[in-house]
């Protein structure tokens, strides 16, 4: 292994190794919650919930991915990086020989394996919960390399916009705005709870804005097989925020944005 | 560790002495915040394998110096090198020939020390078997191997202090910056890090060293610098600093007169009577005080004691400091005593 491919790793290992060594605080949370979500609204709500082609929970199960990864990515990222800010620990990061680029990749690769672990977890559970009701057909992946596809690309982009939420922060509480008043309502708005089709067409155009629709819908049409929108178009634009935002991230660090004095 | 680039060394004629580049070198550097200007345009050089001290009161640019160096603080103008690599285009050259204890704890809550300092390591690019032989080393150094497995948050002060310097080690840094290491320490503990830090400097590690105690700098280092509001103010050896200041005579009489003796020798720089003492200033106490003695002799003063007090380092500092001509220190009191 090369000089520069060690540091690399290091750096990847130590943030892998903070959120596995805690899974109190990383995995368990969600696991409840999503848990909660599929019992309350597929298995109590979801016989009286009417959703054209599929039953609820299979409906709802995407979208809960997506809320589940996201979330997880950015908090990773942000938190991690604000954290080291705060008692200044990353610091010894900076004054180590890794060049922006690798600092970016490690904190972006780090907090999307996070994001997947998430979804892979979720994605469990509602097999888990469909298999265990005979009523219920189990869930379905009609396309995996897609799912495979939209759960690195949805939770790369958004490991990549928490290294910005975790350079901007400047107290905790910014990084609780951000979860609360931004990701927070983007998903719930994202088509995760009822199909877009049940909107009046102004506001299914308005939703079109926003790009968790697009991951929804991705990862929805990459399950069941079927969506609103095209998959191929989503992926694609998905992927060019995500080039975009770590591009932003690696000038940030070359800055010191938020780093440096 | 990556290797030195070809330009390290300029052999410029085969019989004439080979260029050796500077460990730190550092040009008209200047960093400004807003109206406030942490580095005035310092320009400093320090040669490899020297111990170089850089003194000065709080607020005088020395850890924003360091800071700059490392990456830590963005300079605003200004170039500096560390073995021969610029701090900004040869970014990871630089810092991975630097190993930094700063003043304030910077250290990852997450793991245990021991992980910290593999981690450290391995961002330097040292194999983990390698990092953790290192880190069981490191520890061992400072003496707190037997808390390997405790978080930083979990140290005593004393111990904190101990793995900040065991952190800078880790890397096997070719120049080590250490900024105010000593600072709140109990005497055996400040005695412990000399010691180890003056043989890896022995060994031939370049020493940068920050300190607010004069001693330490006057003990420790082969040259210090003075700085003060963002300035050099002057570079020099501590014997040479403490030769530009005055050394101070005290001769108990048997007889004191009221007025000072008239004593013709033009190295005097002052003397005036405290009480049963006469009490003279200049450069070189050791060579006049012969001469002292017999022209009191002759003029019929018994002299009973004699006492030579060497100009401190402290002094010259709190002269240059204060923006005083070095050495007028004994002229000061002798104003004051009358």
């Amino acid at each position: 292994m090369s000089v520069r491919t060690t540091g690399l790793v290091t750096l990847i290992h130590r943030e892998i190794l903070r959120y596995v060594r805690r899974p109190w605080n990383t995995f368990l949370p969600p696991t409840i919650t999503n848990a909660l979500y599929l019992i309350v609204f597929g298995v109590i709500l979801g016989g009286r919930i009417q959703v054209t082609g599929t039953s609820y929970i299979h409906f709802i199960l995407p979208g809960l991915i997506v809320l589940g990864a996201v979330s997880d990515a950015f908090q990773n990222s942000s938190f991690s990086i604000f954290h080291g800010r705060w008692n200044e620990y990353i610091h010894e990061v900076q004054t180590a020989p890794l060049s922006y680029t690798e600092m970016v990749v490690s904190y972006v690769l780090s907090s999307a394996l996070r994001g997947t672990l998430i979804a892979v977890l979720i994605g469990a559970i509602g097999v888990l919960f469909t298999n265990l009701l005979p009523s219920m057909a189990p869930i379905g992946f009609a396309h995996p390399v897609l799912v495979v596809a939209f759960v690195v690309v949805i939770t790369l982009l958004f490991a990549s916009f928490g290294v910005i939420g975790g350079l901007w922060a400047e107290d905790f509480d910014h990084l609780t705005v951000m979860n609360q008043f931004i990701i927070r309502p983007l998903v719930f708005f994202g088509a995760v709870f009822y199909p877009l089709t049940d909107l009046s067409p102004f506001w299914q155009n308005a939703s079109l804005l926003n790009p968790m629709v697009y991951m929804v819908e991705g990862l929805r049409f990459a399950m069941l097989g079927s969506s609103t929108l095209d998959p191929g178009l989503s992926l694609g634009v998905l992927s060019v925020v995500t080039a975009v935002l770590v591009a932003v991230d690696v000038q940030l660090f070359k800055r010191g944005f938020g780093l440096t004095d | 560790m990556s290797e030195s680039p070809t330009h390290d060394i300029l052999f410029q004629l085969p019989l004439l002495p080979i260029a050796v580049t500077l460990a730190i070198s550092a040009s008209n550097l200047k960093k400004s915040y807003g109206e406030v200007q942490a580095l005035d345009g310092i320009s400093l050089s320090v040669e490899q394998g020297e111990f170089f001290g850089l003194l000065g009161p709080n607020g005088a640019g020395k850890t924003t110096f360091i800071n700059t160096l490392v990456g830590l603080v963005k300079k605003s103008s200004g170039d500096a090198s560390v073995f021969g690599y610029d701090i900004e285009t040869e970014y990871r050259e630089a810092r991975d020939r630097i190993g930094l204890a700063p003043q304030e704890y910077n250290v990852d809550r997450f793991f245990p020390i021991r992980e910290v300092l593999i981690h450290k390591a391995g961002y330097h690019g040292i194999t983990e078997a390698e990092a953790a032989s290192r880190a069981e080393t490191a520890l061992k150094t400072v003496g707190i191997y037997d808390k390997r497995n405790t978080r930083f948050d979990w140290l005593s002060g004393g111990m904190k202090r101990r793995f900040m310097l065991a952190r800078a080690l880790v890397t096997d840094p070719e120049l080590l910056i250490l900024d105010e290491p000593t600072a709140g320490v109990d005497v055996e503990l400040r005695h412990d890090l000399w010691e180890i830090i003056t043989e890896l400097n022995d060994s031939g590690t370049t020493i940068l060293l920050t300190t607010h105690y004069i001693e330490e700098a006057e003990r420790l280092c082969d040259r210090v610098a003075i700085m003060d509001q963002g300035r050099k103010l002057t570079v020099a050896s501590p014997e040479s600093l403490m030769e530009r200041g005055s050394d101070t005579i005290r001769l108990t009489l048997a007889d004191a007169p009221s007025e000072p003796p008239a004593i013709d020798d033009d190295r005097i720089e002052s003397l005036w009577i405290e009480g049963a003492q006469l009490v003279v200033t200049a450069r070189t106490g050791g060579e006049i005080a012969p001469a002292l003695i017999r022209a009191l002799d002759h003029s019929g003063h018994t002299v009973l004691d004699m006492n030579i007090e060497r100009t401190s380092l402290e002094e010259v500092f709190v002269s240059l400091t204060n923006g005083e001509e070095p050495g007028r220190t004994g002229a000061s009191q002798q104003e004051v005593a009358q």
